[in-house]
């Protein structure tokens, strides 16, 4: 199931919203990956039911109406149960709307249900939730990715044509790498980010998993306005780029600078290495130009990532306090200090408790400018790289993750080296900058494939390259 | 020993802008409690706080008006603390780069002469929630949250009770003339917090300090000063240190009580805010705003006492409320006299009973066209100052106009050349001893007959016309 296609058969009315809605449900009934937190059967069905009637009368909307998708579970909707994969909202229920619900929503798309994450996005196994470890559709004994692996595994499975996720520092395209998807991170600030659930505001951003490039620019049309509850939300035009990714061509990459650094790929897993060499070949046979480069910041990305989000999560988390909404410690002893204590000590997972900690040190009087501040002068320097690659370059090609999809369990031993896998992502977050995960081979069950990184608000371009290179790999 | 007083003081003044600080959310300070709420000022997962452009421009008159560097690029910054009534766990304030800095105005000191006392900085942030503790449980009110404040740092300019409550009403005049804050104390639209400290005569190192949180009235900071300055007085006389702390003043007993003693484990962790980008304000914004703003205090002063002759303490005093400014210039359009008198007769008159009455000029029972017509009376002479006086009160009372009231007490003066003349003759007629006084060079005799002139009318005879009368029908 995939958006463009699902939209031609529902406009030549080959089929009904309903029918690919309840094969969607079906999916998500019988899923063995744990993608799904709460499922919205009856809402989907009844939208469903609505779309069909609009789309008898007067045709489909746009391109997102009558199709399936999911929600990370950090997307607030409205009067539908939001919990940031976390047990300390485990009952909340928004009494508003967010901007990617209510556009998606307004696009007629039909909401399948909110899926897992790593609580609050933190993680990159969709393993640290309390609502169950999201595996993977191509092999259950392997992680589907995270944060947003409850996107991915519902693209994947088939219980979604698309999924909206969040990347903080690779959120969307890690899953999206480990589960053979398309997974688009905008620049921040393509996107509003009212209504999303805030890990670290200067990084967040939220795109969409799919199957395709193409379904990735029907999602990006829906999800474009200018938005003024959201004031990091830059005035730009919504994005048109459906048509261009229609013309798209192989030949679009003839005399295209495609930088890369040969560390980076050096430094991967061998499988993925050979994938990662493979689809340079691609480029290199479609006409574009390849051209080493270095990133003599990087390897300070990972610190000033770590720094940076965790003191952004410290305060964005101290609103979960157990007093205004989700869960409170109900043994009602002692005072407000220790209901807080409590609330929050039981409320949070082990990994959300440890980055707040982090972060609440980095802010420390004190320790701030060691810290918070330096890792702030790091960022600049990392976006200067960017500059740099970009003065001769028209796109960035990276690895996603130096391994393939982790066993479950693989990254409880040794936390430090999960947090090292995000090195490829995490910079693209420090920047800004657009970043777009794309599938190519597969090495046994598990996909492989690389990402390419953009200039600043060139989201289309960037997208145009990737479909480009999608017919590329399949010419 | 001897002590230097140092003074510095935070005022918070909240905005009377349309909407609260972040979200469009109604200000009122008497709607039902949690009903002026929505997703944002409750912090809601997944909200952002968006600007509210009439609280920038508020902050800016504020900075013009005290004469502050505004900064082009200001930024809100995240103060992070628990507490039930801060529903996002932090409060947006500013604090690398305030919006306004450097800024001073002048008050009056002691001695009556012009002191300049320095802005430190002037801040936007947000007011928190309010909690009500009833026995075991405590209740909050969001209605008040997210509500625009400005937070204004004093340098430590003050040395005494008095120029510290002239720096406040100076202030507070200065936010109500310019519109953007209520002003109104007693429902918390402006708050001081007093910072005081001793340091020994002459010396250079400032002493511990104390804060005195949250004081709502200018007496109170006085007394509130007092009572510090008292208390640390005693305390390093007997050789004692003073504790760094933050106390509350209790009304009743007219004591400072200790909140919390200050250390270092107070760490707001302040960071730039992410959700909100610096904001920038444009040399153009700037100028726009200056020409909305009105006419101040100061210029006002500057303006009375060349327009209308009244002295500088005169013109401090009319012009401490822009009400009462313009109920003074209100008066002086139908008034024929002198302003000063007319400014005598509210500073002292209207001013102390309004005062007694506990009522404040914008609701005085007497209108500055009424005030006109008293003066006018007197200036004619149609009524003594005296008697004035009693119509004034009358006035004041029930709310009648000048005019009205003389004619129902019957009050006129009596100017009749004739009916005059007649009473002196009577008067002289019946006292030739005291006739023979004067005439044997007793010049103090003659007080004694406009005396019983003024017996004889109850008052209300002309005094002008009955001296002239009475020196005639002596000198005869």
């Amino acid at each position: 199931m995939n958006i463009y296609e699902s939209h031609n058969l529902l406009k030549s009315k080959k089929i009904s919203a309903t029918e690919l809605t309840k094969e969607a449900l079906t999916k998500a009934e019988t899923s063995k990956t744990n993608a799904i937190i709460t499922l919205t059967s009856d809402l989907a069905l009844r939208r469903a039911k609505e779309a069909d009637k609009e789309i008898s009368s007067k045709g489909p909307k746009g391109w997102l109406h009558g199709v399936p998708f999911t929600l990370k579970d950090l997307f607030i909707t409205k009067n539908i149960r939001t919990t940031a994969g976390s047990k300390i909202l485990f009952n909340y229920i928004p009494p508003y709307e967010g901007y990617v619900s209510r556009s998606l929503s307004d696009a007629g798309a039909i909401l399948i249900g909110k899926v897992s994450c790593d609580e609050f996005g933190m993680g990159s196994t969709n393993e640290n939730t309390p609502f169950g470890a999201v595996k993977n559709p191509h092999d259950v004994n392997h992680v589907a990715g995270g944060s947003s692996g409850g996107s991915a595994a519902s693209v994947a499975e088939g219980s979604s044509a698309f999924s909206m996720g969040t990347d903080t520092g690779g959120s969307i395209r890690l899953p999206a790498n480990f589960c053979g998807l398309v997974g688009f991170k905008p620049t921040y600030g393509r996107v509003s980010r009212y209504g999303q659930i805030a890990y670290g505001s200067s990084l967040d951003q939220a795109g969409p998993v799919a199957r395709n490039v193409l379904d990735v620019g029907c999602v990006m049309e829906a999800i474009t306005q200018k938005d003024p509850l959201d004031v990091t939300n830059v005035p730009n035009k919504t994005m048109k780029i459906v048509g261009a990714l229609e013309k798209a061509n192989v030949k679009d990459l003839k005399g295209k600078v495609i930088a890369y650094s040969r560390e980076f790929i050096e430094a991967c897993d061998n499988d993925v290495k050979s994938s990662l060499y493979d689809a340079l070949k691609v480029f290199e046979s479609s006409g574009a130009i390849l051209k080493e480069t270095s990133f003599p910041h990087f390897k300070y990305s990972v610190a000033a990532y770590y720094l940076i989000a965790t003191s952004e999560a410290s305060t964005n988390l101290a609103r979960y306090d157990g007093i205004h909404f989700g869960f409170r410690d109900k043994s009602m002893k002692g005072n407000l200090e220790q209901t807080y204590i409590r609330s929050r000590t039981e409320g949070f997972g082990e990994e959300v408790r440890k980055r707040i900690i982090l972060g609440t040190f980095s802010l420390s009087s004190g320790y701030q400018d060691q810290y918070f501040a330096k890792a702030c002068k790091v960022r600049r320097k990392i976006y200067q790289d960017f500059e740099n690659a970009f003065l001769e370059a028209d796109a960035i090609f990276s690895p996603v993750c130096a391994s393939l999809a982790f066993k479950q369990g693989e990254g409880k031993q040794d936390p430090l080296k999960m947090y090292m896998n995000d090195l490829y992502t995490i910079p693209v977050n420090l920047a800004g900058l657009p970043g777009l995960a794309l599938p190519f081979g597969k090495h046994g069950n598990l996909p492989t494939g690389f990402q390419l990184i953009g200039k600043s608000f060139q989201d289309e371009e960037l997208l145009k390259l990737g479909r480009a290179f999608e017919l590329a790999s399949k010419a | 020993m001897n002590y230097d007083i140092v003074i510095g003081l935070e005022v918070h003044a909240q905005l009377s802008t349309n909407t609260k600080a972040w979200c469009q959310c109604e200000i009122s300070t008497n709607a039902y409690e949690n009903t002026k709420v929505c997703e944002v000022c409750s912090a809601q997962p997944g909200t952002l706080p968006v600007y509210n452009k009439q609280a920038v421009e508020y902050a800016i008159k504020l900075a013009l008006a005290t004469n502050s560097e505004v900064n082009k690029i200001s930024v809100f910054d995240r103060k992070n603390y628990f507490y039930p009534d801060l529903p996002k766990g932090y409060q947006i304030t500013q604090f690398d780069k305030p919006v306004g800095e450097k800024g001073f105005l002048e008050i009056l000191d002691d001695e009556g002469n012009v002191k300049r006392i320095g802005l430190q900085r002037i801040q936007m942030e947000e007011d928190t929630g309010k909690s009500s503790h009833q026995g075991e449980k405590s209740l909050i009110n969001l209605n008040r949250a997210g509500t625009p404040l400005l937070e204004i740092v004093s340098d430590p300019d003050m040395c005494t009770p008095k120029e510290a409550s002239a720096y406040l009403k100076k202030l507070h005049s200065i936010l109500v003339y310019l519109g953007i804050c209520h002003g109104n104390m007693q429902d918390g639209n402006f708050r001081c917090d007093v910072n005081v400290s001793l340091k020994p005569k002459g010396s250079s190192k400032l002493g511990t300090r104390t804060e005195v949180k949250n004081v709502n009235s200018f007496r109170h900071v006085e007394m509130a000063i007092e009572y510090e300055v008292q208390r640390h007085k005693e305390l390093l006389d007997s050789g004692k240190s003073i504790l760094q702390q933050t106390l509350l003043f209790e009304i009743e007993t007219r004591k400072t009580k200790v909140l919390r003693t200050k250390s270092d484990a107070d760490d707001y962790r302040y960071f730039p805010e992410p959700d909100l980008l610096p904001l920038v304000i444009t040399q153009e914004h700037i100028e726009k705003v200056r020409s909305t703003l009105p006419e101040l205090p100061d210029a006002k002063i500057k303006r009375f006492m060349d327009s209308y002759g009244i002295p500088l303490y005169d013109a401090s005093v009319l012009t401490s409320e822009k009400a009462l400014a313009n109920y003074f210039e209100e008066s002086l359009k139908g008034y024929e006299g002198e302003a000063k008198k007319m400014s005598n007769w509210i500073m002292v008159e209207l001013l102390r009973y309004l005062n007694e009455a506990g009522t404040s000029i914008d609701r005085s029972p007497v209108k500055p066209s009424s005030m006109a017509s008293l003066l006018n009376a007197i200036q004619s002479g149609k009524i003594s100052g005296k008697i004035a006086k009693d119509v004034f009160l009358k006035m004041f009372d029930t709310g009648k106009a000048a005019e009205a009231i003389i004619k129902e007490m019957g009050l006129e003066q009596i100017s009749d050349e004739k009916a005059l003349i007649e009473i002196a003759e009577r008067i002289v007629t019946a006292n030739a001893g005291q006739v023979e006084k004067y005439k044997g060079g007793n010049e103090r005799v003659f007080g004694f007959f406009v005396g019983q002139v003024m017996k004889e009318t109850n008052g209300q005879a002309n005094p002008v016309m009955t001296a002239e009368i009475l020196k005639k029908i002596l000198g005869q």
